[in-house]
Protein backbone atom coordinates (compact mmCIF):
# COMPACT_ATOMS: atom_id res chain seq x y z
CA UNK A 1 0.00 0.00 0.00
CA UNK A 2 2.57 2.67 1.03
CA UNK A 3 5.99 2.08 0.50
CA UNK A 4 8.45 1.61 3.32
CA UNK A 5 10.62 4.22 3.02
CA UNK A 6 7.13 6.82 2.36
CA UNK A 7 6.14 5.25 5.84
CA UNK A 8 9.56 5.97 7.38
CA UNK A 9 8.73 9.44 6.79
CA UNK A 10 5.44 9.58 7.79
CA UNK A 11 6.62 7.93 11.01
CA UNK A 12 9.37 10.30 11.38
CA UNK A 13 6.83 13.52 10.79
CA UNK A 14 4.27 12.53 12.54
CA UNK A 15 5.63 11.19 16.23
CA UNK A 16 7.17 14.51 16.85
CA UNK A 17 3.72 15.98 15.90
CA UNK A 18 2.69 13.94 18.75
CA UNK A 19 4.72 15.40 21.32
CA UNK A 20 4.43 18.52 20.64
CA UNK A 21 0.63 18.03 20.86
CA UNK A 22 1.34 16.83 24.27
CA UNK A 23 4.17 18.92 25.07
CA UNK A 24 2.24 22.52 26.49
CA UNK A 25 -0.11 20.03 28.70
CA UNK A 26 2.69 18.49 30.08
CA UNK A 27 4.54 21.93 30.84
CA UNK A 28 1.38 22.76 32.74
CA UNK A 29 1.54 19.33 35.11
CA UNK A 30 4.93 19.56 35.00
CA UNK A 31 5.01 23.67 36.35
CA UNK A 32 2.06 22.51 39.11
CA UNK A 33 4.70 20.98 41.06
CA UNK A 34 6.75 24.16 41.46
CA UNK A 35 8.92 24.41 44.47
CA UNK A 36 7.77 25.63 47.76
CA UNK A 37 8.81 29.30 48.94
CA UNK A 38 12.52 29.58 49.54
CA UNK A 39 13.10 26.25 48.62
CA UNK A 40 14.37 24.06 46.04
CA UNK A 41 12.81 20.77 43.74
CA UNK A 42 9.55 19.42 43.02
CA UNK A 43 7.05 19.70 45.41
CA UNK A 44 3.24 19.52 45.90
CA UNK A 45 2.90 23.01 47.43
CA UNK A 46 0.55 24.41 44.88
CA UNK A 47 -1.99 21.37 45.65
CA UNK A 48 -1.83 22.31 49.25
CA UNK A 49 -2.22 25.63 48.24
CA UNK A 50 -5.43 24.83 45.91
CA UNK A 51 -6.89 22.58 48.62
CA UNK A 52 -7.16 25.37 51.36
CA UNK A 53 -8.74 27.75 49.04
CA UNK A 54 -12.30 27.63 49.41
CA UNK A 55 -13.35 29.51 46.50
CA UNK A 56 -11.30 26.50 44.23
CA UNK A 57 -13.94 23.74 46.19
CA UNK A 58 -16.84 25.64 45.50
CA UNK A 59 -15.60 26.67 41.64
CA UNK A 60 -15.16 22.74 41.26
CA UNK A 61 -18.61 22.01 43.18
CA UNK A 62 -20.67 24.02 40.44
CA UNK A 63 -18.96 22.22 37.24
CA UNK A 64 -19.37 18.90 38.48
CA UNK A 65 -23.11 20.17 39.18
CA UNK A 66 -23.25 21.58 36.01
CA UNK A 67 -21.53 18.59 34.06
CA UNK A 68 -23.66 16.06 35.07
CA UNK A 69 -27.12 17.53 35.61
CA UNK A 70 -26.54 18.74 32.11
CA UNK A 71 -25.61 15.75 31.34
CA UNK A 72 -28.68 13.57 32.48
CA UNK A 73 -31.09 16.11 31.13
CA UNK A 74 -29.79 16.27 27.70
CA UNK A 75 -29.55 12.78 27.12
CA UNK A 76 -33.44 12.35 28.43
CA UNK A 77 -34.09 15.03 25.60
CA UNK A 78 -31.37 13.53 23.29
CA UNK A 79 -32.53 10.10 23.14
CA UNK A 80 -36.47 11.00 23.04
CA UNK A 81 -35.52 13.10 19.91
CA UNK A 82 -33.16 10.67 18.02
CA UNK A 83 -35.51 7.77 19.03
CA UNK A 84 -38.54 10.13 17.54
CA UNK A 85 -36.52 11.33 14.03
CA UNK A 86 -35.82 7.69 13.27
CA UNK A 87 -39.33 6.45 13.34
CA UNK A 88 -42.10 8.44 13.18
CA UNK A 89 -40.57 10.54 10.69
CA UNK A 90 -43.80 10.50 8.37
CA UNK A 91 -42.83 8.92 5.24
CA UNK A 92 -44.60 11.70 3.27
CA UNK A 93 -43.28 14.46 3.91
CA UNK A 94 -41.55 16.70 2.47
CA UNK A 95 -39.82 20.14 2.18
CA UNK A 96 -39.47 22.54 4.62
CA UNK A 97 -41.73 21.03 7.14
CA UNK A 98 -39.92 17.63 6.70
CA UNK A 99 -36.53 19.09 6.77
CA UNK A 100 -37.29 21.62 10.06
CA UNK A 101 -36.39 18.53 12.90
CA UNK A 102 -32.71 18.72 11.40
CA UNK A 103 -32.38 22.27 10.69
CA UNK A 104 -33.21 22.78 14.42
CA UNK A 105 -30.48 20.30 15.49
CA UNK A 106 -27.68 21.90 13.40
CA UNK A 107 -28.19 25.15 14.60
CA UNK A 108 -26.43 24.68 18.16
CA UNK A 109 -23.66 22.48 16.31
CA UNK A 110 -23.21 25.11 13.54
CA UNK A 111 -23.63 28.41 15.56
CA UNK A 112 -20.16 30.03 16.50
CA UNK A 113 -20.47 29.68 20.50
CA UNK A 114 -19.42 33.49 20.81
CA UNK A 115 -22.71 34.20 19.06
CA UNK A 116 -24.49 31.20 20.75
CA UNK A 117 -23.41 32.83 24.37
CA UNK A 118 -24.16 36.25 23.91
CA UNK A 119 -27.55 35.22 22.69
CA UNK A 120 -28.16 33.55 25.76
CA UNK A 121 -27.11 36.15 27.81
CA UNK A 122 -28.97 38.82 26.11
CA UNK A 123 -32.34 36.64 26.28
CA UNK A 124 -31.96 35.46 30.08
CA UNK A 125 -31.58 38.98 30.51
CA UNK A 126 -34.63 40.14 28.79
CA UNK A 127 -36.46 37.48 30.81
CA UNK A 128 -35.04 38.34 33.52
CA UNK A 129 -36.02 41.95 33.27
CA UNK A 130 -39.67 41.43 32.28
CA UNK A 131 -40.38 38.41 34.58
CA UNK A 132 -37.71 37.93 37.23
CA UNK A 133 -36.92 34.76 36.06
CA UNK A 134 -34.07 33.12 34.70
CA UNK A 135 -31.66 35.55 36.99
CA UNK A 136 -27.75 34.60 35.59
CA UNK A 137 -26.37 32.07 37.86
CA UNK A 138 -26.44 28.26 37.26
CA UNK A 139 -29.71 28.09 36.82
CA UNK A 140 -29.27 29.58 33.12
CA UNK A 141 -25.46 27.99 32.71
CA UNK A 142 -27.52 24.55 32.70
CA UNK A 143 -30.06 25.97 30.14
CA UNK A 144 -27.19 26.61 27.87
CA UNK A 145 -24.86 23.77 28.66
CA UNK A 146 -28.52 21.20 27.77
CA UNK A 147 -28.75 23.51 24.87
CA UNK A 148 -25.44 22.61 23.35
CA UNK A 149 -25.34 19.17 24.30
CA UNK A 150 -28.72 17.90 23.18
CA UNK A 151 -28.01 17.64 19.35
CA UNK A 152 -24.87 15.38 19.66
CA UNK A 153 -26.92 13.09 22.06
CA UNK A 154 -29.81 12.72 19.05
CA UNK A 155 -26.95 12.40 16.66
CA UNK A 156 -25.66 9.60 18.66
CA UNK A 157 -28.53 7.98 19.15
CA UNK A 158 -30.39 8.75 15.77
CA UNK A 159 -26.92 6.98 13.99
CA UNK A 160 -27.61 3.65 15.90
CA UNK A 161 -31.13 3.52 15.34
CA UNK A 162 -30.44 4.41 11.31
CA UNK A 163 -28.75 1.11 11.16
CA UNK A 164 -31.04 -0.74 12.78
CA UNK A 165 -33.23 -3.74 11.14
CA UNK A 166 -36.67 -2.04 10.93
CA UNK A 167 -37.94 -6.22 11.08
CA UNK A 168 -37.23 -5.59 14.60
CA UNK A 169 -40.16 -2.71 15.20
CA UNK A 170 -42.49 -5.29 13.46
CA UNK A 171 -41.66 -8.19 15.51
CA UNK A 172 -42.53 -6.37 18.35
CA UNK A 173 -45.31 -5.29 16.89
CA UNK A 174 -46.76 -8.50 16.07
CA UNK A 175 -45.99 -9.82 19.36
CA UNK A 176 -48.12 -6.80 20.97
CA UNK A 177 -45.53 -4.65 22.54
CA UNK A 178 -47.30 -1.28 22.86
CA UNK A 179 -45.22 1.98 21.75
CA UNK A 180 -43.88 2.00 25.64
CA UNK A 181 -43.24 -1.76 26.25
CA UNK A 182 -41.48 -1.53 22.77
CA UNK A 183 -39.48 1.44 23.92
CA UNK A 184 -38.55 0.28 27.10
CA UNK A 185 -37.59 -3.55 26.18
CA UNK A 186 -36.30 -3.74 22.54
CA UNK A 187 -35.14 0.60 22.07
CA UNK A 188 -33.08 1.14 25.37
CA UNK A 189 -31.54 -2.36 24.97
CA UNK A 190 -30.62 -1.30 21.62
CA UNK A 191 -29.36 2.37 22.30
CA UNK A 192 -27.61 1.33 25.67
CA UNK A 193 -24.15 1.99 24.29
CA UNK A 194 -25.54 5.40 22.08
CA UNK A 195 -27.14 6.51 25.48
CA UNK A 196 -23.88 6.01 27.54
CA UNK A 197 -21.93 7.65 24.86
CA UNK A 198 -24.13 10.40 24.61
CA UNK A 199 -23.94 11.04 28.85
CA UNK A 200 -20.24 10.69 28.43
CA UNK A 201 -19.81 13.50 25.14
CA UNK A 202 -22.08 15.22 27.22
CA UNK A 203 -20.24 15.71 30.07
CA UNK A 204 -16.78 15.72 28.07
CA UNK A 205 -18.51 18.72 25.83
CA UNK A 206 -19.80 20.41 29.23
CA UNK A 207 -15.86 20.70 31.04
CA UNK A 208 -14.41 21.57 27.68
CA UNK A 209 -16.52 24.69 27.17
CA UNK A 210 -15.63 28.17 28.55
CA UNK A 211 -17.19 30.58 25.99
CA UNK A 212 -20.65 29.50 26.66
CA UNK A 213 -20.59 29.64 30.20
CA UNK A 214 -18.57 32.73 30.78
CA UNK A 215 -21.29 34.75 29.33
CA UNK A 216 -24.37 32.74 30.90
CA UNK A 217 -22.84 32.84 34.06
CA UNK A 218 -23.31 35.15 37.29
CA UNK A 219 -21.81 36.63 39.62
CA UNK A 220 -21.90 33.74 41.92
CA UNK A 221 -21.63 31.28 39.48
CA UNK A 222 -18.15 31.10 39.14
CA UNK A 223 -16.82 26.94 37.67
CA UNK A 224 -13.48 26.12 37.46
CA UNK A 225 -12.18 27.80 34.05
CA UNK A 226 -14.33 30.52 34.60
CA UNK A 227 -12.18 30.93 37.65
CA UNK A 228 -8.59 29.49 35.80
CA UNK A 229 -9.17 32.68 33.22
CA UNK A 230 -10.21 34.87 35.58
CA UNK A 231 -6.91 34.38 37.66
CA UNK A 232 -4.84 34.59 34.45
CA UNK A 233 -6.37 38.03 34.30
CA UNK A 234 -5.20 39.21 37.37
CA UNK A 235 -2.20 37.78 37.88
CA UNK A 236 -1.18 35.54 34.96
CA UNK A 237 -0.37 31.77 35.40
CA UNK A 238 0.60 30.80 38.77
CA UNK A 239 1.54 26.96 40.47
CA UNK A 240 -1.82 26.97 41.85
CA UNK A 241 -3.43 27.26 38.57
CA UNK A 242 -1.14 24.39 37.06
CA UNK A 243 -2.35 22.17 39.78
CA UNK A 244 -6.17 22.99 38.86
CA UNK A 245 -4.85 22.84 35.24
CA UNK A 246 -3.39 19.51 35.88
CA UNK A 247 -6.49 17.58 37.56
CA UNK A 248 -9.13 19.21 34.82
CA UNK A 249 -6.37 17.65 31.90
CA UNK A 250 -6.06 14.19 34.40
CA UNK A 251 -9.75 14.23 34.71
CA UNK A 252 -10.03 14.19 30.82
CA UNK A 253 -7.93 11.59 30.02
CA UNK A 254 -9.59 9.27 32.28
CA UNK A 255 -13.05 10.05 31.11
CA UNK A 256 -11.80 9.70 27.71
CA UNK A 257 -10.23 6.02 28.69
CA UNK A 258 -13.23 4.76 30.27
CA UNK A 259 -15.27 6.21 27.02
CA UNK A 260 -12.62 4.22 24.85
CA UNK A 261 -13.01 0.70 27.07
CA UNK A 262 -16.68 0.76 27.13
CA UNK A 263 -17.22 1.79 23.44
CA UNK A 264 -14.50 -1.15 22.85
CA UNK A 265 -16.37 -3.27 24.88
CA UNK A 266 -19.68 -2.96 23.12
CA UNK A 267 -18.29 -3.06 19.91
CA UNK A 268 -17.32 -6.51 19.96
CA UNK A 269 -20.53 -7.39 22.50
CA UNK A 270 -22.55 -6.29 19.20
CA UNK A 271 -20.23 -8.38 16.77
CA UNK A 272 -20.27 -11.44 18.80
CA UNK A 273 -24.15 -11.13 18.87
CA UNK A 274 -23.85 -10.18 14.81
CA UNK A 275 -22.41 -13.87 14.46
CA UNK A 276 -25.44 -14.99 16.84
CA UNK A 277 -23.17 -16.34 19.68
CA UNK A 278 -25.07 -14.30 21.92
CA UNK B 1 -62.66 -0.11 1.13
CA UNK B 2 -62.99 3.55 3.20
CA UNK B 3 -62.33 1.40 6.24
CA UNK B 4 -58.81 0.28 5.13
CA UNK B 5 -58.44 4.51 4.11
CA UNK B 6 -59.25 5.79 7.98
CA UNK B 7 -56.88 2.72 9.48
CA UNK B 8 -54.03 4.74 6.96
CA UNK B 9 -55.47 8.56 8.55
CA UNK B 10 -55.49 6.83 11.57
CA UNK B 11 -52.11 5.53 11.22
CA UNK B 12 -50.52 8.49 10.17
CA UNK B 13 -52.45 10.45 12.80
CA UNK B 14 -50.80 7.90 15.12
CA UNK B 15 -47.25 8.66 13.97
CA UNK B 16 -47.53 12.23 14.14
CA UNK B 17 -48.66 12.51 17.23
CA UNK B 18 -45.79 9.82 18.66
CA UNK B 19 -42.99 12.11 16.71
CA UNK B 20 -44.34 14.93 18.51
CA UNK B 21 -44.14 13.08 22.03
CA UNK B 22 -40.87 12.08 21.59
CA UNK B 23 -39.04 14.60 19.06
CA UNK B 24 -41.09 17.87 20.51
CA UNK B 25 -39.45 18.57 23.91
CA UNK B 26 -35.96 18.29 22.50
CA UNK B 27 -37.04 20.68 19.50
CA UNK B 28 -38.84 22.83 21.78
CA UNK B 29 -35.79 23.36 23.91
CA UNK B 30 -33.63 24.44 21.05
CA UNK B 31 -36.06 26.36 19.67
CA UNK B 32 -36.79 28.37 23.22
CA UNK B 33 -33.40 28.29 24.51
CA UNK B 34 -31.45 29.18 21.29
CA UNK B 35 -33.58 30.44 17.66
CA UNK B 36 -35.25 32.88 19.36
CA UNK B 37 -32.31 34.13 21.77
CA UNK B 38 -30.65 34.13 18.61
CA UNK B 39 -32.95 36.27 16.23
CA UNK B 40 -33.47 38.89 19.57
CA UNK B 41 -29.87 39.59 18.96
CA UNK B 42 -30.34 39.74 15.42
CA UNK B 43 -33.34 42.17 15.91
CA UNK B 44 -31.05 44.33 18.78
CA UNK B 45 -28.58 45.04 15.70
CA UNK B 46 -31.20 47.45 14.55
CA UNK B 47 -32.01 49.11 17.59
CA UNK B 48 -30.34 52.29 18.82
CA UNK B 49 -28.39 52.31 22.59
CA UNK B 50 -29.13 54.35 25.54
CA UNK B 51 -26.03 55.65 27.86
CA UNK B 52 -25.11 52.73 29.25
CA UNK B 53 -25.27 50.41 25.99
CA UNK B 54 -28.76 49.25 26.29
CA UNK B 55 -31.05 48.39 23.01
CA UNK B 56 -34.03 51.25 23.12
CA UNK B 57 -36.04 52.79 20.22
CA UNK B 58 -36.47 53.97 17.66
CA UNK B 59 -34.95 51.48 14.74
CA UNK B 60 -31.46 53.13 14.00
CA UNK B 61 -28.82 51.86 11.31
CA UNK B 62 -26.16 53.59 13.24
CA UNK B 63 -24.54 50.55 14.82
CA UNK B 64 -23.76 49.16 11.20
CA UNK B 65 -21.99 52.96 10.75
CA UNK B 66 -20.08 52.34 13.85
CA UNK B 67 -19.08 48.87 12.13
CA UNK B 68 -17.93 50.92 9.15
CA UNK B 69 -15.54 52.93 11.63
CA UNK B 70 -17.84 55.77 11.52
CA UNK B 71 -18.22 57.67 14.82
CA UNK B 72 -17.89 61.06 16.33
CA UNK B 73 -14.27 61.19 15.97
CA UNK B 74 -14.68 60.50 12.46
CA UNK B 75 -14.04 57.61 10.03
CA UNK B 76 -11.27 55.17 11.64
CA UNK B 77 -9.95 51.45 9.88
CA UNK B 78 -9.85 50.16 13.10
CA UNK B 79 -13.02 47.75 12.48
CA UNK B 80 -11.74 46.97 8.61
CA UNK B 81 -8.23 46.15 9.77
CA UNK B 82 -9.78 43.65 13.06
CA UNK B 83 -11.75 41.98 10.62
CA UNK B 84 -8.96 41.55 8.12
CA UNK B 85 -7.07 40.23 10.74
CA UNK B 86 -9.36 37.52 12.04
CA UNK B 87 -9.33 35.91 8.30
CA UNK B 88 -5.98 35.93 8.18
CA UNK B 89 -5.46 33.87 11.52
CA UNK B 90 -8.51 31.66 10.26
CA UNK B 91 -7.37 31.11 7.19
CA UNK B 92 -2.84 30.49 8.08
CA UNK B 93 -4.33 28.03 10.93
CA UNK B 94 -6.67 26.24 8.25
CA UNK B 95 -3.61 25.74 6.10
CA UNK B 96 -1.38 24.66 8.99
CA UNK B 97 -3.99 22.36 10.25
CA UNK B 98 -4.48 21.18 6.53
CA UNK B 99 -0.70 20.44 5.70
CA UNK B 100 -0.30 19.05 9.11
CA UNK B 101 -2.98 16.84 8.64
CA UNK B 102 -2.23 14.49 5.51
CA UNK B 103 1.09 13.42 6.97
CA UNK B 104 -0.82 12.28 10.45
CA UNK B 105 -4.16 10.89 8.74
CA UNK B 106 -1.43 8.55 6.27
CA UNK B 107 0.89 7.67 9.03
CA UNK B 108 -2.04 6.36 11.31
CA UNK B 109 -3.19 4.54 8.00
CA UNK B 110 -0.15 2.68 7.51
CA UNK B 111 -0.53 1.01 10.81
CA UNK B 112 -1.79 -2.08 12.15
CA UNK B 113 -5.63 -1.98 12.20
CA UNK B 114 -5.88 -2.53 15.83
CA UNK B 115 -4.12 0.56 16.87
CA UNK B 116 -5.67 3.07 14.41
CA UNK B 117 -8.18 4.29 16.97
CA UNK B 118 -6.01 5.12 19.59
CA UNK B 119 -3.77 6.57 17.67
CA UNK B 120 -6.91 8.55 16.49
CA UNK B 121 -7.49 9.19 19.92
CA UNK B 122 -4.16 10.37 20.90
CA UNK B 123 -4.82 13.33 18.52
CA UNK B 124 -8.77 14.33 19.49
CA UNK B 125 -8.19 13.62 23.18
CA UNK B 126 -6.29 17.32 24.10
CA UNK B 127 -8.83 19.31 22.30
CA UNK B 128 -11.33 17.40 25.06
CA UNK B 129 -9.35 19.55 27.59
CA UNK B 130 -10.96 22.66 28.64
CA UNK B 131 -10.93 25.81 25.88
CA UNK B 132 -8.86 27.53 28.82
CA UNK B 133 -6.58 25.27 29.81
CA UNK B 134 -5.12 24.08 26.85
CA UNK B 135 -4.94 27.83 25.22
CA UNK B 136 -3.11 28.83 28.46
CA UNK B 137 -1.00 25.72 28.54
CA UNK B 138 0.80 27.72 25.20
CA UNK B 139 1.71 30.17 27.54
CA UNK B 140 4.25 27.71 28.93
CA UNK B 141 6.06 27.25 25.60
CA UNK B 142 5.38 30.55 24.18
CA UNK B 143 4.91 33.60 27.18
CA UNK B 144 7.80 35.62 28.37
CA UNK B 145 10.97 33.66 29.37
CA UNK B 146 9.11 30.45 28.45
CA UNK B 147 11.19 27.86 26.02
CA UNK B 148 10.33 28.30 22.39
CA UNK B 149 10.45 32.23 23.32
CA UNK B 150 14.09 31.73 24.52
CA UNK B 151 14.96 29.92 21.25
CA UNK B 152 13.51 32.81 19.40
CA UNK B 153 15.20 35.24 21.70
CA UNK B 154 18.56 33.38 20.61
CA UNK B 155 17.46 33.79 16.75
CA UNK B 156 17.06 37.68 17.19
CA UNK B 157 13.05 37.04 16.87
CA UNK B 158 11.76 38.39 19.93
CA UNK B 159 12.65 40.30 23.21
CA UNK B 160 12.50 37.53 25.97
CA UNK B 161 10.76 39.77 28.16
CA UNK B 162 8.01 40.17 25.84
CA UNK B 163 7.53 36.88 24.60
CA UNK B 164 5.77 35.22 21.52
CA UNK B 165 2.78 35.24 23.31
CA UNK B 166 0.80 37.63 23.44
CA UNK B 167 1.07 37.83 19.86
CA UNK B 168 -0.38 37.53 16.14
CA UNK B 169 1.84 34.06 16.01
CA UNK B 170 0.94 32.65 18.94
CA UNK B 171 -2.69 32.95 18.32
CA UNK B 172 -1.99 31.52 15.01
CA UNK B 173 -0.53 28.27 16.72
CA UNK B 174 -3.43 28.43 19.62
CA UNK B 175 -6.06 28.24 16.60
CA UNK B 176 -4.46 25.10 14.70
CA UNK B 177 -3.62 23.69 17.81
CA UNK B 178 -7.40 23.75 19.18
CA UNK B 179 -8.85 23.14 15.87
CA UNK B 180 -6.37 20.66 14.15
CA UNK B 181 -9.09 17.51 15.37
CA UNK B 182 -11.80 19.26 13.16
CA UNK B 183 -9.47 18.44 10.24
CA UNK B 184 -7.96 15.11 10.96
CA UNK B 185 -11.39 13.46 11.77
CA UNK B 186 -13.31 13.96 7.86
CA UNK B 187 -9.94 13.28 6.04
CA UNK B 188 -9.22 10.18 8.23
CA UNK B 189 -12.48 9.49 7.08
CA UNK B 190 -12.27 9.71 3.56
CA UNK B 191 -8.59 8.89 3.24
CA UNK B 192 -9.70 5.23 5.11
CA UNK B 193 -11.95 4.58 2.18
CA UNK B 194 -9.00 5.80 -0.24
CA UNK B 195 -9.06 3.18 -3.93
CA UNK B 196 -5.52 2.30 -3.46
CA UNK B 197 -5.70 0.56 -6.77
CA UNK B 198 -5.91 3.97 -8.09
CA UNK B 199 -2.45 5.00 -6.68
CA UNK B 200 -0.92 1.18 -8.16
CA UNK B 201 -2.03 2.41 -11.23
CA UNK B 202 -0.64 6.06 -11.36
CA UNK B 203 2.67 4.08 -9.84
CA UNK B 204 2.63 1.49 -12.69
CA UNK B 205 2.59 4.68 -15.18
CA UNK B 206 5.94 6.03 -13.64
CA UNK B 207 4.26 8.82 -11.34
CA UNK B 208 5.71 9.67 -8.19
CA UNK B 209 6.20 11.78 -5.35
CA UNK B 210 3.94 14.81 -5.92
CA UNK B 211 2.54 14.12 -8.51
CA UNK B 212 1.14 10.93 -7.77
CA UNK B 213 0.09 12.63 -4.50
CA UNK B 214 -1.85 15.00 -6.44
CA UNK B 215 -3.27 12.61 -9.46
CA UNK B 216 -4.34 10.15 -6.96
CA UNK B 217 -4.68 10.20 -3.80
CA UNK B 218 -5.77 14.33 -3.12
CA UNK B 219 -8.53 14.11 -5.27
CA UNK B 220 -10.07 11.04 -3.73
CA UNK B 221 -9.42 12.54 -0.09
CA UNK B 222 -10.97 16.09 -1.32
CA UNK B 223 -14.46 15.91 0.10
CA UNK B 224 -12.62 15.48 3.82
CA UNK B 225 -10.40 18.00 3.48
CA UNK B 226 -13.37 20.33 2.54
CA UNK B 227 -15.94 19.66 5.10
CA UNK B 228 -12.18 19.57 7.40
CA UNK B 229 -11.49 23.12 6.33
CA UNK B 230 -15.62 24.38 7.01
CA UNK B 231 -15.11 22.87 10.86
CA UNK B 232 -12.20 24.64 11.06
CA UNK B 233 -12.33 28.23 9.62
CA UNK B 234 -15.66 28.69 10.71
CA UNK B 235 -15.22 28.26 14.48
CA UNK B 236 -11.19 29.84 14.24
CA UNK B 237 -12.87 32.51 12.62
CA UNK B 238 -14.99 33.49 15.62
CA UNK B 239 -12.64 32.04 18.52
CA UNK B 240 -12.68 33.99 21.44
CA UNK B 241 -10.55 32.51 24.12
CA UNK B 242 -7.46 32.47 21.89
CA UNK B 243 -6.99 35.89 20.81
CA UNK B 244 -8.14 36.58 24.29
CA UNK B 245 -5.46 34.86 26.22
CA UNK B 246 -2.82 34.42 23.33
CA UNK B 247 -2.82 37.74 21.80
CA UNK B 248 -2.82 40.64 23.61
CA UNK B 249 -4.24 44.25 22.68
CA UNK B 250 -2.01 43.62 19.30
CA UNK B 251 -3.59 40.58 18.01
CA UNK B 252 -6.89 41.57 18.36
CA UNK B 253 -9.52 39.72 16.66
CA UNK B 254 -13.42 39.98 16.31
CA UNK B 255 -14.28 37.76 18.73
CA UNK B 256 -13.05 39.79 21.48
CA UNK B 257 -14.27 43.14 19.75
CA UNK B 258 -18.03 41.78 19.93
CA UNK B 259 -17.63 39.98 23.78
CA UNK B 260 -16.41 43.88 24.73
CA UNK B 261 -19.32 45.37 23.65
CA UNK B 262 -21.40 42.93 25.82
CA UNK B 263 -19.06 43.13 28.91
CA UNK B 264 -16.07 45.90 29.45
CA UNK B 265 -17.27 49.00 27.69
CA UNK B 266 -21.32 47.55 26.91
CA UNK B 267 -23.00 48.69 23.70
CA UNK B 268 -25.05 45.86 23.10
CA UNK B 269 -26.59 47.41 19.21
CA UNK B 270 -23.41 48.06 18.18
CA UNK B 271 -22.26 44.33 19.21
CA UNK B 272 -25.13 42.89 17.61
CA UNK B 273 -24.21 44.51 14.52
CA UNK B 274 -20.76 43.12 14.73
CA UNK B 275 -22.26 39.80 15.24
CA UNK B 276 -24.38 39.91 12.02
CA UNK B 277 -21.48 41.22 10.53
CA UNK B 278 -19.52 38.10 11.23
CA UNK B 279 -22.10 35.84 10.36
CA UNK B 280 -22.40 37.13 7.12
CA UNK B 281 -18.88 37.08 6.53
CA UNK B 282 -19.32 33.68 7.57
CA UNK B 283 -22.23 32.35 5.39
CA UNK B 284 -20.32 34.30 2.19
CA UNK B 285 -17.61 32.23 2.83
CA UNK B 286 -19.54 29.52 3.23
CA UNK B 287 -21.54 29.74 -0.18
CA UNK B 288 -18.21 30.30 -1.96
CA UNK B 289 -16.82 27.55 -0.43
CA UNK B 290 -19.58 25.07 -1.92
CA UNK B 291 -19.45 26.83 -4.73
CA UNK B 292 -15.77 25.50 -5.03
CA UNK B 293 -16.03 23.07 -4.10
CA UNK B 294 -18.86 21.87 -6.56
CA UNK B 295 -16.76 22.48 -9.37
CA UNK B 296 -13.88 21.14 -7.84
CA UNK B 297 -15.93 17.88 -7.65
CA UNK B 298 -15.99 17.76 -3.93
CA UNK B 299 -19.36 15.34 -2.39
CA UNK B 300 -22.14 16.49 -0.30
CA UNK B 301 -21.42 15.95 3.59
CA UNK B 302 -23.60 13.76 5.18
CA UNK B 303 -26.76 14.53 6.83
CA UNK B 304 -29.43 13.43 8.91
Amino acid sequence: MIPRNVRRALAGFSWPIYVLLYTPLALVAWYSFAPAPHTQGLSVYAYGVMLHDHSVFAALRRSLILAIGSAIISTVLGVLLGYGLSRFRTPGAKGVLANMPSLIIYTPIIMPSLVFGISELIFFNFVHRFTGLLGAGLGTMMIAHITFQVPYVTLTVFARLAGLDQNLFDAAHDLYANGLKSFWHLIVPVVQPAIIGGFLLGITLSIDDFTISFFTAGPGSVTLPIYIYGAIARKGVTPEINAIGTLMIGAVILLAVLHFIITRHRARGAELAAKGTI
Amino acid sequence: MSGAVTEVALEQARQRRRLWMTSGPGLFWIVLFLLIPSLVLLGIAFMSADDYGAPILPLSLQPFQQVAGFSLLGWDAGNISILLRSLQQAGIATLVSAVLSYPLVFFILSRPEPIRPLLLLFIVLPSWTNQVVRTYAWLELLGPNAPLTWVAHHLHLVAPDLGIAPGSFAVTTGLAYNYLPYMIVPLYASAEKLDWTLVEAGRDLYASGAKLFFHTVFPQTLPGLLSGVIFVAIPAFGDYVVPQLLGGDKALMIGSLIANQFTETPDWPYGAALTLIMLVVTGLGLVAFRVLSRRLGGAEEASI
